[in-house]
């Protein structure tokens, strides 16, 4: 092992880690809000990766870089008011079989109008080309990619935390009756954190497939790793998401250097393992242990 | 033990009506398919059998104990593989069909033990979520040991051994005599599998419903209504979910064995969380915390598949919208719609803690 794939492994780890910290920031705020344990969330990734290779081949990736995102979200704010608004008093598990359907409907029509193959993501001129970085050739895109995101997480933190909607968000994920009755309109900041959750699972659908490619089944290959970060950093922590996904990420791709064989199996030990000795994660309140 | 409570009365008529009834579906079940409105096959029959063993087990642990797992594939796979493996590489020489099943069972069993000691910790999504990663823990493990498994391939043609009990062999891939039977066909296209299968789902229902009646499953129900109460009454609500686990992973096991024989293959698909998925979208769609919903379910959702699949690609979207469907409009199941029953899938998620 050369201290340069040492630094590749890193890097890779770094990246990989951003793409799961974007995905679980979605699952983590959503959540947070609206107490909805999402497995449908991969979908979003999935249908947001789609339109976007669609929207690429017609208008160009950055095109489909809006497109993606847009249509999700939409979606996503149709599912909210036709159907999960009447699951929210259900038990969580009962939301976790109800969103379970909805990612194997999802993953199944994009399987219908895609086809099961492998898709290759078309990559501009403009992003291609490698950069000179600590004495190794690394891809230009990725480190865009992970600038972009930096920027989009620290965009979303700012919202919540820095704007009247997200003191509504914030307060309501303490006491929802007492935001109501002081006037805070809950539905509303609670479909538009979803819809924000769920276009930040499409952007970044869009932003990583021409690192990774895509297939239907897509959503399910990151939604799992992701729920492992929001496990391990806390659900309904936005830095917990954060710490947990750089960790994932790291945790894999240090792993596939020393000991390709565990690369798969070593996250869900991490997980276990943190669920056992702390269940609310490293970033989480012990409140939601119970529930 | 005598029916007392009005909750135990609930559960069903007397027993004599159970078992005259189970075993008269039983028997009529495989030749159901040769009629044109159904328009199954005979081994079709087999195959929901022995899947519906591995549901019912999942229905223990979810209708029950009130625990939703999405890692009952592990219990499931470990058992096609054990069960495999020992004919294949551990006892060649014995070829006994009964040492592969209870070596599938035993290996099921003693993974869910330890996985079980280690999940009822936790409650509801992280209970869900902890499975879900012991699962894939599980499927990389076995996918990874090429040397034992052989990975993607799975295992191959696992050469059923005869059932041998010192008196008479039988040959489950033989079928029964000839005997003409009208539009159900003829005695002769039912194979021994089939009876066997049923001889075995028999014994399991049977099982279950004596277990969820007994005092055991007294208890499950009073941890599922209320687990800070059974506390107080003096039970450790953590001893009844593990056992309860355990022996909902020992039932997949079983199923998982039976499976591997039936196909003479192990296949790595049996560990993944689609398969975990399977599980429970035949129970919620038979119906959660009934002694027949999973088996129904099971049955329902594996025929509906032979014949849309036949015709279309698109077979499992139509599974997932049905499951949905189900879930928003008979959230009692197919089974607990039929019975009117109480007893609803929030309501046994719901159980207070």
């Amino acid at each position: 092992m050369t201290v340069q794939s040492l630094i590749q492994a890193l890097l890779n780890g770094f990246i990989l880690g951003l793409i799961y910290v974007a995905i679980a920031i979605g699952l983590t705020i959503i959540f947070g809000m609206l107490r909805l344990v999402n497995f449908a969330h991969g979908a979003f990734y999935a249908i947001g990766a789609y339109v976007g290779l669609v929207v690429a081949q017609k208008a160009g990736f950055g095109a489909g870089l809006i497109a993606g995102p847009i249509v999700v979200a939409i979606v996503a704010i149709l599912l909210d008011r036709f159907l999960l608004r009447f699951f929210y008093d259900k038990e969580p598990t009962a939301q976790i079989l109800l969103t379970f359907g909805l990612a194997v409907i999802a993953e199944e029509t994009l399987r219908l109008i895609f086809g099961g193959t492998t898709q290759q993501y078309p990559l501009p001129d403009w992003l291609q080309g490698s950069v000179a970085l600590a004495g190794l050739q690394y891809p230009a895109y990725r480190l865009y990619m992970a600038i972009a995101i930096v920027a989009i997480v620290i965009c979303v933190w700012l919202f919540i935390s820095r704007t009247n909607y997200g003191l509504i968000v914030r307060a309501g994920v303490r006491d929802r009756t007492m935001v109501q009755l002081l006037g805070g309109n809950v539905r509303a900041a609670s479909t538009m954190i979803f819809a924000i959750g769920a276009g930040l699972a499409g952007l970044v659908g869009v932003a990583a497939s021409p690192i990774y490619s895509i297939d239907p089944q897509t959503g399910f290959k990151f939604l799992i790793p992701s729920f492992v970060v929001v496990v391990i950093g806390g659900l309904g922590s936005f830095w917990g998401a954060v710490a947990g996904g750089l960790i994932v990420g790291e945790l894999s791709a240090l792993t596939t250097l020393i000991y390709p064989g565990a690369a798969d199996v070593i996250i869900y030990v991490a997980m276990a393992a943190v669920l056992l000795v702390r269940p609310q994660g490293l970033f989480g309140e012990s409140e939601v242990i119970k529930g | 033990m005598i029916d007392a409570t009005p909750t135990r009365a609930m559960r069903g008529g007397g027993d004599l009506a159970f078992y005259l009834w189970t075993a008269l579906g039983l028997a009529i079940f495989p030749f159901l398919f040769r009629l044109p409105i159904f328009n199954g096959y005979n081994g079709l029959a087999t195959q929901i059998l022995i899947v519906g063993i591995a549901a019912i087990g999942f229905n223990l642990l979810l209708g029950y104990a009130g625990q939703l797992s999405y890692g009952h594939a592990a219990f499931f796979g470990l058992g096609a593989y054990a069960a495999g493996l020992s004919v294949l590489r551990f006892f060649p020489g014995a070829h006994s069909f009964g040492l592969a099943v209870i070596f599938g069972v035993f290996i099921a069993t003693v993974a869910a033990f330890i996985i079980g000691s280690l999940v009822v910790r936790l409650y509801g999504i992280y209970f869900a979520l902890l499975t879900v990663a012991f699962a894939q823990m599980v499927f990389f493990v076995v996918f990874q040991w090429r040397d034992l498994t052989k990975g993607d391939d799975g295992l191959q043609s696992i050469a059923t051994p005869a059932i041998n009990l010192g008196f008479a062999k039988f040959d489950l891939t033989q079928t029964l005599p000839s005997l003409a039977l009208g539009p159900f066909g003829d005695l002769s296209e039912v194979r021994l599998w089939y009876i066997f299968a049923a001889i075995v789902m028999f014994g399991v229902l049977a099982f279950v419903r004596t277990l969820v009646r007994s005092q055991f499953g007294e208890v499950l129900d009073a941890i599922r209504e209320n687990e800070e109460r059974s506390i107080f009454v003096g039970f450790d609500p953590r001893r009844y979910k593990l056992a309860a686990f355990v022996i909902s992973g020992a039932l997949c096991g079983l199923a998982g064995a039976l499976r591997a024989l039936y196909d003479g293959s192990a296949a790595i698909a049996t560990l993944t969380v689609d398969q975990s998925g399977a599980f429970v979208i035949y129970t919620v769609v038979g119906g959660v915390g009934t002694i027949f919903g999973p088996l129904v379910g099971t049955g329902v959702i594996m025929w509906l598949e032979n014949i849309v699949s036949a015709k279309t690609g698109a077979w499992r979207l139509i599974e997932g919208v049905i499951f949905v469907l189900v879930i928003v409009f008979l959230p009692n199941g197919l089974i607990g719609t039929i019975l009117k029953r109480k007893f609803n899938l929030f309501a046994t998620l719901r159980g207070k803690k």
